[in-house]
């Protein structure tokens, strides 16, 4: 069924293709099979209506480049994926655009954390509980059983970082996804994260890569771990795993924004896309066919029950998530990573 | 060589002149494309420019005010409102925020806010104090007022204290930070303990293959050659999945001694130091046998034999009469692999553990993450410095071992 979509996606893009070009756009996404999903389902789409050429380019969502280049004065990219808090901080000193006024007119219609006055979701992913279910048949169901090692023993996989992990500290100390933040932003409130973190630290294996924590969880290096959840959907669709999500365990959900650069060399035309994509309609062409969701709530009603279920963000899933705080990561993630990392050390 | 070039008409000075025009390029090229960024780029460990250019009225209203006189009198707050909104207006308050930020952790979000409310004219009045303090409560920590009193030169030493663990206080002398802040100085041994491990292991272990691969037949050396240098053309990712997947506990190694009963526990040997030296050594090593194994082709092996038919062991022949000789190789080879070494931050990440993380993925962080490019600088510094001791430390060793032959 998907295949047939994508295949009429295709044939229309190249019905569409004898449109007379009319300028182009770079536009810059995440890479591999995030950018060869977003040119089938949104880019191509966008090409035929509009006759912009787009060039699909790829970055690691480095700040810097984006700094540099204004400094420079040799810009490149017109649209970016970036990560949420990097375009808080980059659009307080000035590297991103304001959104098109059609664009801000829409704020009320987008999920938490997934509209700012720069930027508007690319897409949007959680960090989740996940367990190998071939291994585990009753696997944990919040993040306490997570902390839990008599009830399940063995080693877990965590990010080895404080951003995302600090946040399940205090949902496995029975904080509800929405008060973390309120605790996160008090100094007793780190401090019990941190002593919440201390209880498991002798029974976890850090990971900074997706591939070798997945491959720890393959291998029965580790009984559980936290996950993208985009990830994990690929797993068991590609590769024939059977990894679980504990959902109801609780999760944050992050976002990508597209943002324009400030002194985009294609500015109008980059600010056509984001018109373009900020219509529900155009913009359920991604979440049609990924495991990663979008920021306009109306785009959840254009997808099928499958496709929704892949999603943190739909309207069944979302009711266990909170949206990443990406304006306190933006000003307490020196001092809370500097702080981790020496903790992970002793 | 009398027969290969005729002796010059033109004096000595005007005939390196073809040479220098030759390697000019090269030099243009090296000063404009690293030399000069770099430059630029460590200038940012002292630059102060947001604080001196965007606070200028604020702090000289501060002069002669010192934290424990509390909260500053009322011309700082109005000095403050007008600073912020001509930065505002400026589009400077994004980085002015996230510069102070970096000195009071979590006031980016108010400053940015009463920066926003002093270009709309919201913080006028006969009470600016006041004003400003019900907007931002933030405002009443007086270690932010301290940062503003202190860094208003055109340099800042904020960066480089921070890199060593060290802050300045808001009575102005300097000392360590928090126990649970202090990093960067373990970080910076760490970085350094590991990259020497890693040398030393290359120049014990490169030392042996290199006399087996000069001994060799040619085309038993040239079929070695291309065995050590394997690792290098492998992915960096492929070779160190395949580290992970042999030292797992359910790996081959693990399961082998398991098998022959010497351990009954899988072995922790993955995501340890241990794991991430045994990595850096298999890429390393080739940069090591390679300038060892070009000094020995050199030595002639009658050497050898003349010192053993003298009567010296074979142990005292080697270290003194091979030894001195190969010398230049193993400090080349020691010089390239230490500072190869030295910026590694990939491999640490995914196969170290998390006592094992090395000072470039901190730098990254800061780079690209946080765009503190300051302390980025510090850090990058601070490796420069540790490159430039290893290099004098290379060339200590090489002016006292010519000495000794001399």
């Amino acid at each position: 069924m998907r295949l047939s979509r994508l295949l009429c996606t295709i044939a229309l893009a190249g019905a569409a293709s004898g449109a007379q070009a009319e300028g182009t756009v770079t536009i810059v996404g995440w890479g591999g099979s995030w950018n060869d999903v977003y040119k089938i389902g949104v880019t191509d789409p966008f090409t035929a209506q509009t006759g912009t050429a787009v060039t699909l380019d790829e970055w690691d969502g480095s700040l810097a480049k984006i700094r540099a280049m204004n400094e420079s004065g040799s810009v490149s990219y017109d649209v970016v994926s970036v990560e949420a808090p990097q375009l808080d901080i980059g659009c307080d000193e000035g590297l991103f655009e304001k959104l098109p006024e059609a664009v801000a007119a829409e704020a009320d219609n987008y999920l938490p954390g997934t509209f700012h006055p720069c930027g508007i979701a690319s897409d949007t992913w959680a960090t989740v509980l996940v367990y190998d279910a071939a291994k585990l048949a009753d696997g944990p169901k919040s993040w306490a059983d997570f902390w839990d090692v008599e009830k399940f023993p063995g080693k877990r996989g965590m990010l080895g970082q404080a951003m995302y992990t600090l946040e399940n500290a205090l949902l496995a100390d029975g904080v509800p996804p929405a008060e973390v933040y309120n605790v996160l932003r008090t100094p007793e409130g780190v401090d019990r994260a941190f002593a919440k973190l201390d209880e498991i630290k002798p029974n976890v294996v850090w990971w900074t890569s997706s591939s070798t924590a997945v491959q720890n969880l393959d291998a029965g290096e580790v009984v559980m771990t936290d996950m993208y959840n985009g990830r994990i959907t690929f797993e068991n669709e590609n590769n024939g795993k059977n990894y679980g999500i504990a959902w109801e365990a609780g999760f944050f959900y992050g976002t990508d924004m597209w943002a324009l650069v400030a002194n985009a060399p294609n500015a109008d035309a980059g600010r056509a896309f984001l018109e373009f994509f900020a219509l529900p309609e155009n913009q359920a062409g991604f979440p049609r066919l990924y495991g990663y969701g979008t920021g306009d709530k109306r785009v959840y009603d254009l997808l099928t029950p499958e496709q929704r279920d892949r999603l943190p963000t739909s309207p069944s899933r979302i009711g266990f998530g909170a949206p990443y705080d990406s304006a306190f990561w933006a000003e307490n993630q020196e001092s809370l990573e500097q702080r981790f990392k020496t903790w992970q050390s002793q | 060589m009398p027969s290969v070039a005729p002796a010059s008409p033109l004096t000595a000075a005007r005939g390196q002149l073809p040479y220098l025009a030759m390697v000019a390029p090269l030099v243009v090229f090296v000063v404009l494309t690293v030399i000069l960024p770099v430059a630029l780029f460590l200038f940012r460990a002292v630059d102060n420019r947001e604080l001196q250019a965007n606070l200028a009225a604020t702090s000289a209203a501060l002069s002669g005010w010192t934290a424990e006189q509390g909260l500053p009198p009322e011309p700082a707050f109005a000095a403050l409102v007008r600073d912020l909104a001509a930065a505002q207006a400026a589009g400077h308050a994004g980085t002015l925020a996230a510069r102070l930020n970096q000195a009071v952790p979590g006031s980016r979000t108010f400053i940015l806010k009463t920066a926003r409310l002093a270009a709309e004219g919201a913080l006028t009045g006969p009470d600016v104090r006041s004003a400003v303090l019900a907007a931002a409560k933030g405002w009443q920590n007086p270690a932010l007022w301290s940062v503003i009193a202190q860094e208003r030169g055109r340099f800042t030493a904020f960066y480089l204290l921070t890199s060593l663990d060290l802050q300045r206080h808001p009575d102005g002398s300097i000392g360590a930070v928090p126990a649970e802040q202090a990093l960067f100085l373990s970080i910076l041994w760490r970085t350094i303990a590991i990259s020497l491990s890693v040398t030393a292991i290359c120049a014990l272990l490169a030392l042996p293959v290199a006399h087996v691969i000069v001994a060799a037949p040619r085309w038993a050396a040239a079929g070695l050659l291309a065995l050590v240098l394997l690792p290098l053309w492998t992915s960096l990712l492929v070779r160190t999945v395949a580290w992970i997947i042999l030292l797992q506990g359910e790996g081959p190694i693990n399961s082998t001694l398991q098998g022959l009963g010497l351990i009954t526990e899988p072995l922790r040997l993955v995501y340890t130091r241990g794991s991430l030296v045994v990595t850096m050594v298999q890429v390393l090593l080739p940069l090591m046998i390679l300038p060892i194994v070009s000094v020995l082709r050199r030595i002639p092996p009658t050497y050898m034999r003349a010192a053993r038919s003298l009567g010296a062991p074979w142990w005292t022949a080697w270290r003194r009469v091979q030894l001195p000789m190969l010398l230049p190789g193993l400090l080349t080879g020691s010089g390239i692999v230490f500072v190869f070494a030295l910026g590694y931050y990939i491999t640490p990440t995914l196969i170290g553990g998390p006592g094992d993380q090395m000072l470039s993925s901190f730098i990254v962080f800061y780079t690209d993450k946080t765009l503190n490019w300051g302390l980025a600088a510090a850090l990058s510094v601070q490796l420069l410095a540790v490159l430039a001791l290893a290099a004098g430390a290379v060339a200590a060793v090489r002016a006292l071992a010519s000495r000794r032959v001399a």
